[in-house]
């Protein structure tokens, strides 16, 4: 149950950021996971298609760095580090290139 | 041109775990039930056979918000049963340490959780979209909270310099004074909060809660004083379960607290603010008297104004107690050699209210029992009681419209499982 809360809020995350940004498609997506997270790479892997199935970032990238710190204060975290938007998305009338 | 990186670090949460139940009959609410599904973490179990020094570091990892209140509790409770006093210097530390976590909770939920259901945005994200510098005042402001857990906690969440007696380490005072240019940009940025939550349009609601609160002589209260209610009740704080009972409903994992003999009550910044606005530093009262904030706010959506009212008092008291500090001998008070058995409890002011822990310690100084009321479910039987008026006002809006309005009610409470934006499973009956 609280994977699937999760990867819900992944989700919602993913569509938020595609709004706020002007993009229309998201190209991949770095997630930080701590190294208590209650989660593994495997099951994130497996589940990113249908996290992200019907959103900008459909049949996006997904790439996670897996922390081995106990005592980060995030250790028990998951953090959606970074998104990456494909040129032609901002070109099309996005928030415009860097 | 290359494809476009864009950094966010937006920490993935978990999403409270709950589900609201209305029956309606004839327009009425009949049946509220707020159901939290949150699997029972059995803290108060693990505690039992661990050494009563674990105590604050163990009962901090309940909550990544506000793990000093834990902590506080813990160690009053801790010192009420080995018969130590902590004053002076470290006592002001510890009223330091819990303003930089009121500071940092409450402008999380004003800024992230509340003021996007005043402004028309599902949330934060898209409300920083129109709002910047808004939602960037807030996040300065959380910050200047966290700098004062990191600074004396060791880190910024889950602090690990608190113990039993005191510190593990107490900062020289010019490690201290390095807070203070931020602290007043702080104090600063917390009035502006202030007449910027007045200044939101609030629907008009009046609800009859019975306020419950510490009340100290002479400061606005946190990690001491005494039980005190709207409706009369004067307590010592380690008397708290003569007054209060914790019931089992069968819906919902989550135990909710009442009045022995009585009802639902309402603890945290509402409370707390109703039975201490008269102990308000003087630069926050100035501010409370301009805007013209009545002494009892009962309109629960205008706890954000309150919220944003202990955010300032908090900075302006941070402020005060570094400038006064003169670090004192040792970090901490030595708990006595030999143990004899022993109980204490002890309330402090979370920032969401009253948090209250019990223990029983043997002469082996392990934890025999343990008995912990958090803020949220003491308040949980009186938001239901928020919803039920909600409902019976306007029965007549459609489940959507019902959901959105009760998720609302619910984070006027700014209870732990608000931290998601969006949590409710509304189930609506009608009859």
């Amino acid at each position: 149950m609280h994977e699937e809360r999760l990867f819900r809020d992944l989700r919602a995350k993913m569509i938020a950021i595609a709004e706020v940004e002007g993009v229309h498609r998201i190209a991949g997506a770095r997630l930080w996971v701590g190294a208590l997270a209650h989660v593994s790479e495997a099951r994130l892997r497996s589940a990113w298609p249908a996290i992200v199935e019907g959103t900008p970032a459909e049949g996006s990238r997904l790439d996670v760095e897996l922390s081995s710190d106990l005592a980060d204060p995030r250790a028990q975290g998951i953090v959606l580090a970074s998104v990456e938007v494909p040129r032609e998305s901002y070109l099309a009338g996005g928030a415009g290139g860097d | 041109m290359t494809d476009r990186t864009i950094a966010v670090d937006y920490l993935a949460r978990v999403e409270g775990e709950g589900s609201l139940r209305l029956r309606l009959e004839g327009g009425k609410a009949k049946e509220v039930e707020l159901r939290i599904f949150e699997p029972p973490r059995f803290f108060e179990a693990l505690l039992r056979g661990r050494s009563y020094l674990e105590a604050p570091d163990i009962t901090a990892r309940i909550c990544g918000i506000c793990p000093v209140a834990y902590q506080m509790s813990a160690c009053h409770a801790l010192e009420r049963a080995l018969g130590l006093r902590v004053v002076g210097p470290l006592r002001d530390l510890r009223r330091l340490l819990y303003c930089g976590e009121w500071i940092e909770s409450h402008a999380l939920h004003i800024y992230l959780l509340h003021a996007p259901d005043f402004l028309g945005y599902p949330d934060a994200i898209r409300m920083a979209k129109d709002h910047r510098a808004t939602v960037e005042t807030g996040l300065a402001l959380k910050q200047a909270g966290n700098a004062i857990l990191e600074l004396l906690g060791g880190r910024e969440i889950h602090p690990i310099n608190v113990r039993v007696g005191g510190f593990y380490r107490v900062p020289p005072r010019e490690e201290l004074e390095t807070l203070l240019p931020t602290l007043e940009a702080a104090l600063g940025a917390a009035e502006r909060t202030v007449r910027f939550a007045s200044g939101l349009p609030f629907p008009r609601v009046e609800e009859a809660y019975e306020f419950v609160a510490l009340r100290h002589p002479e400061e606005y209260p946190m990690n001491e004083g005494e039980l005190v209610s709207s409706e009369g009740l004067v307590l010592p704080q380690e008397r708290f379960e003569e007054a209060f009972e914790e019931v089992q409903v069968p819906y919902s994992h989550a135990l909710q607290a009442r009045r022995r003999g009585g009802g639902a009550y309402l603890v945290g910044p509402l409370a707390r603010f109703a039975l201490n606005h008269d102990r308000l530093p003087p630069k926050t009262r100035r501010v409370v008297e301009e805007i013209g904030l009545e002494p009892v706010v009962r309109n629960p959506y205008r706890s954000i104004v309150v919220r944003a009212v202990e955010v300032m008092l908090a900075c302006e008291e941070a402020i005060r107690l570094i400038r006064g500090y003169a670090p004192p001998e040792r970090p901490h008070v030595d708990p006595p050699g030999e143990l004899a058995g022993a109980s204490g409890a002890a309330v402090t002011e979370a920032p969401r209210g009253i948090l209250f822990h019990r223990y029983e310690i043997g002469n082996d100084g392990l934890i025999r029992a343990a008995r912990i009321v958090p803020p949220t479910s003491q308040n949980q039987a009186r938001i239901e009681e928020d919803l039920r008026h909600l409902v019976d006002a306007r029965p007549d809006r459609t489940d959507r419209e019902l959901t959105d309005a009760c998720e609302r009610a619910i984070r006027n409470h700014d209870p732990c499982i608000s931290c998601a934006t969006h949590f409710l499973r509304l189930e609506v009956e009608r009859a």
